[in-house]
């Protein structure tokens, strides 16, 4: 029984840290329509800038997001402007054509060649005091860094998801996402609000990597990993929509820890595409996704 | 037109091969290679030298280079009049036609006596069977495919353990440690990863584990690339085995090994067989929480036998690294060999069959490896091949198991301090 107590803790904690790693994802999906596959290597690159201020200036992992979330959020501003505008530009003018998609694939490869450049194909892990402490209630035992990352990850999401809904921004984010002609007549620059979601879904990532490093390897694949789960995590909840992704990966997470108790590691793999399917099939536009 | 002339041409170039082919099978029967009057014995090494597996497969020849050195050195092979060991060199590329056509080659054209090599069971396979048609024997000092030996080949010897072992010998060290401590395990956890490697040491451990009087309490399949391994981590919990046997590679390695030593799951004893639990990156990321961990390998440079260190000095001044499980076992290999040739008395393959099959050797470096003597079965088994298990102490890979071959600063500790009380 204690077991399974932990066993459902663990997923609703990944479950949310998931979820936090999908929101970028649906962001930038729900905003721009463009689906990132370079999501997973972003989230490498945030994990590296937290990993080496927490080894090299000794900075505690959850203090970092003050210096690399402004860092970051720059550098997703230029990416957005300089490397994915243009192309975007071209293909609205154009009509069609999937070059943004494969553009994205093309940077995810850049990074994370980048990566095994200057970082190599090692693993890093970084042992910091918080890593290994332990919450004990009765027989239960909760690890502290997963607690801080699932708490952490909540109330990010629901500052997101005020923020969106809210504040001027947002609904300038928001309402581009909607109708991109109608906001230009509006007088907003589209373009300004695409450099602004991919910089949003950079400090998302930055904020899952700093939650993630007490507990978590880096290397150059290392978001490889979580992006899938993310692709399924979106997909499951509804493209673009915040409340999905949460959802989604609360599910995600609990299918993974929980049935895994049952049954094996790698059958909970295998349900978690099979309900991933059945949503597809049974409710296209994911669980809380619009028509 | 000329297509066809082009189709033509190669048909007949076929043809021609087959022809040749089957030329040389005609040839059987005989042993072309023998020469009883030499100055040298002519070794054929078949070795990965170029492609991804070069890196071992230049280090298999840095063991053979020593071993033959030596012998030379020492004045060659006395009842052959001094005869020295020459090393013909040719390179697999880590496939298994080049290699089976080199193996051709060798013994066609360099008229080697004797064949060893190849590091991969791929290419190892076919060229042994290469060398049984032409009836020239063939030391195999590193590939661990199971069916390599059992052919029923008769010019086929293998020096190291094949990997049917690997499992039994985890267990093995399992029990030994029990009567030795009072502290038998009887719960035992299998987590591995759950591709072909896992899987088949899994079922392995499925006939070994339950043969050894342990139960199987836990049986725990993970994909290597999980994002989480906290729920295979809260199974082997609530298992509450004594001993957990891992089949990982390095990333998972790493988050088990962490994530048990977090939830605090204490037991007699937790043991790796090589992959993640061998890579210096996996001690590297655990720290302190791979202290203790048994893992399984062939060899190590403080292997407690005499001439090991003598022979690891004088490799690493020779090459400027340590000798590994691979130069290590080729090394060895020659020296059993050099044993054979001195007792068949001429540079025959035949006889040097005969001798080989008869050997029993305990002398001489041969016995750098963790094995007290060798000898092989009808099937070209060495019977005496043994692994060791090695204990993480202070940071620190140390050989523990068995007796015979333990570092003789170290006993295992078992059962391993319980998490809670390590400093």
């Amino acid at each position: 029984m204690g077991t399974m107590t932990e066993a459902t803790i663990n997923g609703l904690f990944m479950g949310s840290l998931y979820g936090l790693i999908a929101v970028g994802l649906s962001l930038v999906f729900g905003v721009m329509k463009v689906v990132n596959f370079a999501h997973g290597s972003l989230l490498t690159i945030c994990m590296y800038a937290v990993y080496y201020l927490v080894m090299k200036a000794n900075w505690n992992s959850y203090l970092t997001p003050i210096l690399v979330v402004p860092l970051l959020f720059i550098f997703g501003y230029v990416v957005q402007s300089k490397i994915i505008n243009p192309v975007l530009k071209r293909e609205f003018e154009l009509g069609g054509g999937h070059a943004v998609i494969l553009l994205t694939v093309g940077m995810m490869l850049v990074m994370e060649n980048l990566c095994l450049l200057f970082f190599g194909a090692y693993y890093k892990v970084a042992q910091v005091p918080i890593s290994s402490l332990t919450l004990n209630i009765g027989n239960i035992v909760i690890s502290v860094p997963r607690m801080i990352a699932g708490i952490v990850s909540v109330i990010l999401i629901f500052l997101l998801y005020a923020f969106l809904n809210k504040t001027d921004m947002g609904k300038a984010i928001r309402a581009t996402g909607q109708d991109r002609e109608a906001v230009r007549l509006m007088g907003i620059n589209d373009f300004k609000i695409y450099n602004i979601s991919f910089g949003i879904c950079f400090i998302m990532l930055t904020l899952a990597a700093a939650l993630m490093i007490p507990m978590y390897y880096v290397h150059p694949s290392a978001g490889k990993i979580f992006e899938l789960r993310s692709f399924v995590i979106v997909v499951l909840g509804g493209l673009g929509s915040l409340n999905g992704a949460f959802l989604g990966g609360i599910i995600i997470g609990l299918i993974e820890s929980v049935t895994a108790q049952f049954l094996s590691a790698t059958t909970a793999e295998f349900l978690i595409f099979l309900v991933f399917i059945l949503v597809l099939l049974l409710k296209p536009n994911g669980l809380l996704g619009k028509k | 037109m000329s297509s066809k002339k082009v189709i033509s041409l190669v048909l007949i170039v076929m043809l021609m091969g087959m022809l040749a082919l089957t030329g040389c099978s005609g040839n059987k029967g005989e042993a072309p290679n023998a020469d009883t009057a030499v100055g040298e014995v002519k070794v054929g090494v078949l070795l990965p030298l170029s492609g991804p597996v070069a890196p071992i497969g230049v280090t298999s020849q840095r063991g053979y280079e020593l071993a033959v050195e030596e012998i030379n050195a020492a004045g060659g092979i006395k009842a052959l009049g001094g005869a020295k060991i020459k090393l013909i060199t040719a390179d697999s590329r880590g496939d298994a036609k080049i290699g089976m056509s080199e193996a051709e080659r060798l013994i066609q054209s360099d008229k080697v006596t004797v064949m060893t090599g190849a590091y991969q069971s791929a290419v190892t396979y076919p060229s042994t069977q290469v060398a049984e048609k032409y009836k020239i024997p063939y030391i195999v000092p590193s590939a661990v495919k199971d069916e390599i030996t059992q052919r029923g080949f008769k010019y086929t010897f293998r020096t190291c353990p094949p990997m049917g072992w690997y499992t039994k010998a985890q267990v093995d060290f399992a029990v030994e440690m029990g009567k030795k401590t009072g502290k038998p395990a009887k719960r035992v956890a299998l987590v591995y990863e759950n591709t072909d490697w896992g899987q088949s040491a899994a079922t392995a451990w499925k006939v070994d584990v339950p043969k050894a009087g342990m139960e199987i309490v836990l049986d725990a399949p993970y994909p290597a690339t999980s994002s989480d391994l906290t729920p295979v981590i809260l199974k082997i919990k609530q298992a509450n085995p004594d001993f957990i046997l891992f089949t990982s590679y390095t990333s998972d390695a790493i988050l088990l090994t962490n994530g048990i030593a977090q939830m605090k799951i204490n037991s007699y004893g937790m043991a790796g067989g090589g992959g993640g639990h061998a890579d210096p990156e996996y001690m590297k990321n655990t720290g302190k929480n791979s202290e203790y961990h048994y893992d399984l390998c062939e060899w190590s440079t403080d292997v407690g036998k005499p001439g090991v260190k003598e022979t690891n000095d004088k490799f690493k001044a020779k090459y400027g690294v340590d000798m590994n499980g691979e130069s290590a076992n080729c090394y060895a290999s020659m020296y059993v060999l050099a044993d054979a040739l001195e007792r068949a008395g001429a540079n025959d393959p035949e006889k040097i069959r005969e001798a080989l099959s008869k050997t029993n050797l305990s002398t001489t470096n041969a016995m750098i490896m963790p094995n007290t003597s060798v000898q092989f079965d009808e099937t070209g088994q060495n019977i005496n091949a043994s692994l060791i298990m090695i204990q993480v102490r202070d940071g620190q890979r140390v050989t523990v198991w068995p007796e015979s071959a333990k570092n003789p600063d170290f006993e295992a500790v078992w059962p391993v301090p319980k998490f809670e009380d390590r400093k």
